[in-house]
């Protein structure tokens, strides 16, 4: 399973950030949260929660200098013990999604709850959604498909009410190749 | 004080003059009694104005202007992200608040204050920088007359956070147009009253925050159980994912159909073009994404895009049903592409889209009906859908130019040079009404004539209501459903949250006694919060008799009195007066107010010898 997030969606209401402080933290506090959404506005406009992506060769660890973090079950996590506070590993992210927070002290990350992220439980508009490996970018795929599809459409009446329905034609060949 | 929960226990009084900020601590007694958001703000302004014996210019450094978001703001339950401006309003020289939603005021709580008071003024313009304890008052000169988000984009620039939330006014706050707004994240404002003006008064161009504490909540798992049903019952509701496409635009149509969508100046009630410029219009050209308030699942905030044409490249937060209203059918306009550019200026510049459409329909109605001539209009030819003429006069109204310097005084000045137009300018107090017609039902227009700061919707919107079920309701109903209203809707305002989850998607009242009980530890029922409420609406009432206010302000703009709607389904509806004054008397009655509309004498004498919190 992968925790992604589809940004067009994202109001930009920063619900992940609470519900990940309550969470991972007990405190209602939007600054110590394992996911922070970013605004940028108005050129171009887009909101964008941070967070781990949980990567096979992650920049964090390999930038500890003392072997805090490791990967545990496809899950990339700082050891508060080991941790001596250098922060090298906030800024080797390469997505900026390792936050510190003044109270804590080691930095902290999302941890994906265990398997039930809460961030994605509770994004009102699905911006952030866990889902299994094989289905990401399947959005990408299917627009694409539908994008090289030249649509034609129709439009018709069913019960009163007017709908539209899409197709594209298999490729005619002209009278001249067909003769050949 | 750490008695009860929800509080931080401190308000940050800054005084500009001085330039010293300090962290004022207050009683659990006054959280107890005001809650906070538009309580606090209200007591507040009260003891200044007590001060100096109610003789306060709302431009003068003695005017406070207090930014208190609430005990609710900020915690895990629906649309909690709602932050009130109170002040002595510029507009009508009276109580004057208006809130705004984004995430400001949580930023504040955050930093550790459960209010924002500024008095004095400063030597020149600032900004005042809070982060965590550090509180700073940081000379700006460079960002004179910038607009909204060139100051938002020079202040993330100068301090390198780009995480920081900022509230700041436009040009138009500079100048002290009387209706100038703040406006914060990039486009979401406190509009109404001319809060703005006040802040330009004061020398104070933007203030930005960063904090990082813990909310205080005392029965954190009580929070969210019950917030957690909250959100599954707005996901669950039929309209939920239609408000979220469309938000606030959603109600033109409805508001059309129904006959009380104002039209030319309201004029009329009735748009025959309204499907030019509705909700539907929105989403298939001009949207291109949503955004949210902090906490809120409904992301009511439109963002749209002008992609082609004359006004192509124009990017807004908006618009909401009032400004798509008040620039659309209200001047005539059915460009919505115009509508979009329109609440863009205003958001820059930072005015009021409801005071400014307003006044704009009011001179255009006035030159169409001979009142005013080319020379009273800068040799402009006003017409209705005029769109080149209503840009130039809302740049003129930011710079205080020609006509403009008379509009920027708002309806009273208006009224005051031209004061044939009194019958044209839809006002109650001085303030501009907001885009729902007063004349078909008797509980809006009561509710935008006993409103505390003028004609606005926020303390009462019965008309839904009254139109859908109240046919043969009984005067004592209609008047009670009005003072329902104004006490629960202001409630909203105290506790930090926004009243939309409430009125659109049916959200149960007795949530926020819950919510309340779970945050604060204290076990005040629904009832409680309400007398609370109420009380608040006497104070406010007090404030604005001791600035001059009685019976004879309290009635919707005369124009609902005279002259019939012209058109769709309520055509010929006006007023009755003399039913109107039946239902005041009822309704000063039920408020245990004089019938001159005075607080009793035991209510005054409790408001007057309570202590001061500052």
């Amino acid at each position: 399973m992968k925790l992604t997030v589809i940004p067009e969606r994202c109001s930009g209401c920063r619900l992940c950030e609470l519900a990940c402080s309550i969470k991972k933290f007990g405190v209602v506090n939007p600054k110590k949260a394992g996911v922070h959404v970013m605004v940028v506005y108005p050129a171009p406009v887009i909101r964008m929660p941070i967070f781990c992506h949980q990567c096979k060769d992650p920049k964090c660890a390999e930038n500890c200098p003392v072997d805090a973090i490791a990967c545990e079950d496809g899950v990339v996590k700082i050891n508060e013990k080991e941790c001596i506070g250098c922060e090298q590993c906030i800024i080797s992210c390469p997505f900026g999604s390792i936050f510190t927070h003044e109270d804590m002290e080691a930095p902290f990350k999302c941890d994906l709850c265990g398997g039930e992220p809460e961030c994605a439980k509770v994004c009102p508009t699905k911006a952030l959604i866990y889902v299994p490996k094989h289905l990401l970018g399947q959005a990408h795929r299917m627009e694409n498909v539908l994008k090289y599809a030249h649509m034609k459409q129709v439009e018709y009446f069913e019960k009163g009410e007017k709908k539209i329905i899409h197709y594209t034609e298999t490729e005619k060949k002209d009278n001249n190749s067909r003769k050949e | 004080m750490n008695k009860i929960g929800g509080y931080f226990g401190k308000i940050l009084a800054v005084d500009l003059t001085s330039g010293q900020a300090k962290p004022v601590e207050f009683e659990p007694g006054f959280a107890l009694q005001y809650i906070g958001g538009r309580g606090f703000g209200a007591k507040l302004l009260f003891d200044q104005l007590k001060k100096h014996d109610f003789q306060i210019d709302p431009l003068s450094p003695e005017n406070v202007l207090t930014i208190s978001p609430g005990p609710l703001a900020g915690t895990y339950m629906p649309a909690s992200g709602k932050t009130s401006f109170v002040s002595l309003s510029p507009a009508t020289g009276i109580y004057g608040d208006s809130s705004m939603g984004g995430s400001f005021g949580v930023e504040l709580r955050q930093a550790g204050y459960d209010a924002l008071a500024l008095y004095g003024k400063a030597a020149e313009l600032s900004y005042l920088w809070i982060d965590n304890d550090k509180v700073r008052i940081v000379p700006a000169p460079e960002l004179k007359g910038k607009t909204v988000l060139e100051t938002e984009g020079m202040l993330r620039q100068k301090t390198q956070d780009q995480g920081l939330k900022i509230i700041t006014i436009g040009p138009a706050g500079e100048n002290q147009v009387v209706f100038a707004c703040i406006t914060g994240d990039w486009g979401r404002n406190a509009g109404r009253c001319g809060i703005g003006a006040v802040m330009g008064s004061k020398n104070l161009k933007a203030i930005a925050v960063r904090g990082t504490r813990d909310l205080p909540v005392a029965d954190l798992p009580r929070l969210v159980k019950a917030s957690n049903e909250g959100f599954a019952l707005l996901a669950q509701h039929p309209m939920f994912e239609f408000w979220q496409n469309q938000g606030l635009m959603s109600v033109i149509d409805y508001i059309n159909n129904v006959g009380v969508m104002p039209s030319y100046n309201f004029k009329d009630a009735y748009f025959d073009r309204a499907e030019k410029i509705n909700g539907y219009t929105m989403e298939d050209h001009y949207k291109i994404g949503n955004t949210a308030c902090f906490a809120c699942p409904m992301c009511c905030g439109n963002i749209c895009l002008v992609k082609q044409g004359e006004y192509s490249g124009t990017v807004v937060e908006g618009p909401e049903y009032e400004t798509a209203c008040i620039f659309g059918s209200n001047l005539g306009v059915d460009n919505f592409a115009f509508i979009l550019k329109a609440n863009q200026l205003c958001d820059e510049l930072g005015i009021d889209t409801i005071s400014t459409g307003n006044l704009i329909g009011a001179v255009i109605e006035g030159y169409q009906e001979g009142i005013l001539d080319l020379d009273d209009t800068d040799g402009e030819v006003l017409g209705w859908g005029d769109e080149k003429a209503i840009i130039s006069l809302m740049e003129k109204i930011s710079k205080k130019q020609g006509l403009g310097e008379i509009l920027a005084g708002g309806s009273k000045k208006l009224i005051a040079e031209f004061p044939k137009l009194s019958n044209l300018i839809s006002q109650v107090k001085g303030l501009e009404q907001s885009a729902y017609d007063g004349r078909v039902a008797m509980t809006m227009a009561l509710s935008y004539a006993t409103s505390d700061i003028g004609a606005h919707h926020t303390r009462a919107w019965p008309i839904a209501f009254e139109l859908e079920a109240g046919k043969n309701w009984t005067m004592e109903k209609k008047v009670d459903l009005v003072v329902y209203h104004q006490t629960i809707r202001p409630l909203f305002d105290m506790l930090g949250v926004c009243r939309l989850a409430w009125i659109e998607l049916g959200f149960p009242e007795q949530f926020y006694e819950t919510a309340y009980q779970a945050v604060t530890g204290v076990n005040y029922s629904l009832k409680d919060l309400l007398e609370r409420s109420h009380r608040v609406y006497d104070l406010t009432r007090l404030i604005i008799s001791r600035r001059g206010i009685g019976r004879k302000d309290d009635y919707p703009p005369e124009r609902c009195f005279i002259q019939p709607v012209l058109s769709g389904p309520h055509a010929g509806k006006k007023l009755d007066r003399a039913a109107y004054e039946q239902m005041l008397d009822l309704y000063y009655q039920k408020r245990g107010w004089t019938q001159d509309g005075m607080v009793s004498a035991e209510r005054e004498k409790e408001f007057l010898s309570e202590p001061g919190i500052i």
